[in-house]
């Protein structure tokens, strides 16, 4: 049991002072007169009581204002406690303030000398320390130069060498070491790790969350004077983190239902609250840009919208799975959800049969009962051989070509068939997702650097995103247009452009997908999150089972039920009707959405045609999957959204300097 | 006496901050200067011979060697004026650091004083250079100049006290002290014999003036060649130790509530 070297019991400090400081005669004398003489008393700390023990390092967070410095103040004796005590038990070192006890007139040299002293050091031990000193502050050539031609981070780490050069029992850190730069941070922070195994106890004050729970194992967070929680400090930094958070975007919604009151006209109106309108608004926002970003679905997200049904995060509109190269836009989203680590590695079944995709070695190997990549190959090779295509002239005699008759009649045939609702004979030689073969052992259906979903779903994410921008939901365009085409300036549509320019050209096809949901009453219906049936007596392309997306959610939560959907595949033109009519399905029902577009020549062509209208459009910037007629993978569709945001604010700059120079 | 004992240790301990802190006064004032410390001798005399051109026909008619006259008091004067004021500030000015770290606050004022002391001391070089080329007499009586500086610090320590704490709840002390200065300057025989005055001012000054007592003293050792009075030779000690007093205790009093105004 280690003694309690800081002892602080029911602390209270009072500080006299009143509206205004009374500190001449004169003024004295009036209020005397009047009676009103300053006993106005403002309470800095109240009814504070923590014990410290040797060699803990306790942090103190809390907004400014709140009372840290003040604690730290009465714990190194410089306040007296008005109410309660502050008991402490040998030899403090305090570094409360930035230069604290330099004179800005004299030397490095003669300030060394004068702090040293000041913290009750003898003259010749800081004679036999110097050296130490300045090397660690690092500062020989300015040695005899005025303290006031310093950098504040060169004081800051003159302060930190002197405070630091020899182990005080408790040493008292308040906020010095933000200035510094990293170099010299990163020795401060090794400094006091090595006083701490030392047994020195640390008192921590930061406004770097992340450095108080680095160094700190306990912590308070003071608020108004008051302890609001005392504990370990990754607890007590994280409630303090998300009440600051709270506090924030509760201010900004204030403000935001201000302006929603006055009426104030919105700078974007943005059209779709999927992907790319959240990461817009968010990006304008961000330039001080206010957005209104309305949706006719009553729900935002877009097609990657994910409800919690029974404790499994159901994908609505068919499954999204997050997978990119790029490092920045994987750091972007994890900013605003947790991800998991999920790793899609699909099946497919063909009446019975299992097999893994994408098609590799596990595939082949079950298929063939082969079990090396060169057997593989030559069997593939005579299959191929045996069609006697050259030159592939549609899908069928591409895969014919590529994987030979076997793997084709088995796996492919019949999901392309029910997929595109056509013969593979008819389809093009070069489908999007194409076909993609490996001669390796390796399941994974992405080969990105990153995958996963998020833990809490993508509608929390898209929420986090829109957190600070006003969103409607089931809010049509036209009509929303019609009815206040005062409210905007400039509009980001990322709807059908073909319904934009009222289907004057015909409508832009897409592949349609129907999923019908279901609730089984089995832990586990199929062992996977996704299994393709190829077989095409089964109307269906897919089961999607959700639980499988978020392993450790089940781990944590084991549910007795399962949540599945099917995927039949549609004909455009009815997913076309739904989506017009902005029908939203309740949870379990069936839903039908537009996948990807049918970029045939035809089609391509017909958008080539909107886009030139929409070049037309001034104030109007088509994005989006439907805006743009193209497919997006969700990172893809994120990098598209902030492009669209840089170039906007590009010509909001450009604005700016062509009003300045007029 | 624990109290004391504890007092005293600090007191050690801190015994080299105030030397550092003299130090930093001293060198602080002519730094960078190009005459540096000898305008500790240079001022004195410069001011000394202003006083001397105006004065000397005026109130120095039938005083023998005005100028040392004049410099023997001026001297006291000027320390008292300097110390005192600077130790009112000594806890204000040094706000940045008493908020900071927990140090004694009297190592300031203390700090202050005894700087100006050392300052007076080495000024003492100007007033013998005075006397040399005036030719006044050396008396062996200088030798007692230490115990009238002894007398002079302890007072305008307890002084120094009183007023900086004083300072730190009413900023306007500063002025007013100014103007108290100002009037004590006149009213002590600095610039003229005191018998010059009326009676009952002179019975006044005596009674009241607490700088006469080390004026006089100083004079009789400096100018007169004599051993002081045992009134004000006795009356100067007493004088200091009250006011020692005074001070030290109205410190002590409010030196925790010094944080909550400064």
């Amino acid at each position: 049991m280690s003694k309690n070297v800081i002892e602080v019991d029911h602390l209270k400090i009072r500080f006299n002072m009143a509206t205004e400081k009374v500190d001449n005669l004169k003024e004295y004398a009036i209020k005397l007169a009047k009676h009103q003489l300053m006993f106005q008393e403002f309470i800095a700390l109240r009814d504070i009581t923590f014990h410290v023990k040797k060699g803990e390092a306790w942090g103190l967070v809390g907004p400014n204002g709140c009372g840290k410095s003040t604690l730290l103040k009465a714990v190194s004796g410089i306040l007296q406690p008005y109410e309660g005590t502050v008991k402490v038990r040998g030899r403090i070192s305090p570094l409360i303030e930035l230069g604290a006890g330099f004179d800005k007139n004299l030397t490095a040299r003669e300030n060394i000398y004068l702090n040293g002293l000041v913290l009750g050091h003898s003259r010749k031990f800081m004679e036999e320390h110097f050296d130490e000193i300045v090397e660690f502050a690092d500062i020989e050539e300015f040695l005899d130069a005025p303290l006031k031609n310093f950098s504040s981070g060169m004081k800051a780490r003159l302060g930190f060498a002197v405070a630091t050069v020899v182990n005080p029992d408790i040493l008292i850190v308040d906020e010095v070491l933000e200035v510094g730069d990293m170099r010299f941070r990163r020795k401060c922070n090794e400094r006091m790790q090595q006083m701490l195994d030392g047994g020195t106890t640390l008192l921590y004050v930061s406004h770097n969350i992340e450095s108080v729970k680095g160094l700190c194992d306990k912590a308070i967070w003071i608020d108004h004077g008051r302890m609001r929680k005392i504990g370990d400090s990754q607890e007590v930094c994280d409630a303090y983190q998300n009440d600051q958070d709270e506090t924030i975007r509760a201010r900004k919604e204030e403000r935001r239902a201000r302006l929603r009151r006055q009426g104030a006209k919105y700078d974007y109106l943005v059209v779709g609250a999927g992907l790319t309108g959240a990461v817009f608004a968010r990006e304008m926002a961000k330039a001080g840009k206010r957005s209104l970003v309305i949706d006719k679905r009553s729900h935002i997200g877009g097609n990657a919208y994910t409800e919690d049904v029974d404790g499994i995060q159901v994908h609505r509109y068919g499954a999204h799975i997050f997978h990119t190269n790029n490092e920045k836009i994987w750091k972007y989203v994890n900013r605003f959800a947790d991800f998991n680590h999920y790793i899609h590695s699909p099946l497919a079944v063909y009446r019975n049969e299992m097999y893994n995709l994408p098609l590799n070695m596990n595939t082949f190997s079950r298929l063939w009962n082969l079990n090396t990549p060169q057997k593989v190959r030559e069997k593939i090779a005579a299959q191929a051989a045996a069609s006697g295509i050259t030159e592939p002239r549609n899908l069928e005699e591409q895969a014919l070509l590529l994987v030979g008759a076997d793997v084709y009649e088995r796996l492919i045939k019949g999901y392309m068939e029910k997929k595109w609702g056509k013969d593979c004979k008819e389809l093009p030689a070069s489908l999007p997702d194409g076909l993609p073969l490996r001669f390796t052992y390796n399941n994974q259906y992405f080969e990105d650097c990153f995958q996963g979903i998020p833990v809490n779903g993508y509608t929390a994410l898209v929420g986090k995103l829109l957190e600070n921008t006003d969103v409607m939901t089931d809010t049509d365009f036209f009509v929303y247009r019609r009815e206040h085409p005062e409210m905007f300036d400039r509009v980001l549509y990322t709807g059908m452009i073909d319904e934009y320019f009222d289907f004057c050209y015909g409508h832009l096809q897409y592949r349609g997908a129907r999923f019908e949901t279901e609730r089984v009453e089995m832990a586990d219906y199929q062992g996977s999150a996704e299994i393709l049936d190829t077989d095409q007596e089964v109307p269906y392309t897919r089961v999607i089972e959700y639980k499988h997306f978020s392993p450790e959610t089940e781990m944590e939560h084991p549910k007795e039920y399962s949540i599945i959907s099917r995927e039949y595949p549609e004909k455009w033109k009815q997913a076309a009707e739904e989506y017009a009519a902005g029908k939203n399905a309740a949870p379990l029902d069936g839903v039908t959405v537009f996948c990807d577009p049918v970029r045939d020549e035809e089609n391509r062509a017909m958008y080539e045609k909107y886009r030139k209208l929409a070049d037309r459009e001034k104030n109007v910037i088509f994005g989006g999957r439907l805006g743009t007629y193209q497919h997006y993978d969700m990172d893809q569709a994120i990098a598209a959204a902030m492009e669209l945001a840089q170039a906007e604010k590009l010509r909001l700059q450009k604005k700016r300097v062509a009003n300045v120079s007029n | 006496m624990k109290l004391l004992n504890y007092r005293i240790k600090t007191f050690f301990k801190y015994r080299d901050l105030i030397i550092e802190l003299v130090s930093r006064d001293l060198k602080l004032k002519y730094r960078r200067s190009f005459l540096g410390y000898a305008w500790t001798i240079l001022q004195p005399l410069m001011m000394m011979m202003v006083w001397v051109i105006v004065f000397s026909n005026i109130l120095g008619k039938n005083i023998e060697n005005y100028p040392v006259f004049l410099l023997s008091g001026r001297m006291m004067y000027d320390f008292l004026s300097q110390s005192t004021t600077g130790a009112m500030k000594s806890v204000t000015g040094n706000s940045a650091l008493i908020r900071k770290v927990n140090v004694p606050k009297y190592i300031f004022t203390l700090a202050r004083v005894t700087s100006c002391m050392v300052d007076m001391v080495l000024s003492f070089g100007a007033l013998f250079i005075v006397m040399a080329v005036t030719g006044a007499k050396f008396y062996w009586t200088l030798v007692l100049i230490p115990l009238v500086v002894i007398q002079i610090y302890i007072f305008c320590c307890g002084l120094g006290f009183f007023l900086a704490q004083f300072n730190v709840f009413f900023r306007d002390t500063e002025h007013i002290y100014g103007a108290i200065l100002r009037a004590l300057l006149y009213m002590t025989p600095i610039l003229y014999e005191i018998t010059r005055l009326p009676e009952n001012l002179q019975i006044f000054i005596k009674v009241f003036n607490p700088l006469y007592y080390y004026v006089g003293q100083f004079r009789d050792i400096v100018y007169y060649g004599n051993i002081p009075g045992p009134r004000i030779f006795w009356g100067g000690w007493v004088i200091a130790f009250l006011m020692l007093a005074i001070g030290v205790w109205s410190f002590q009093r409010s030196k925790d509530r010094f944080i909550l105004y400064i």
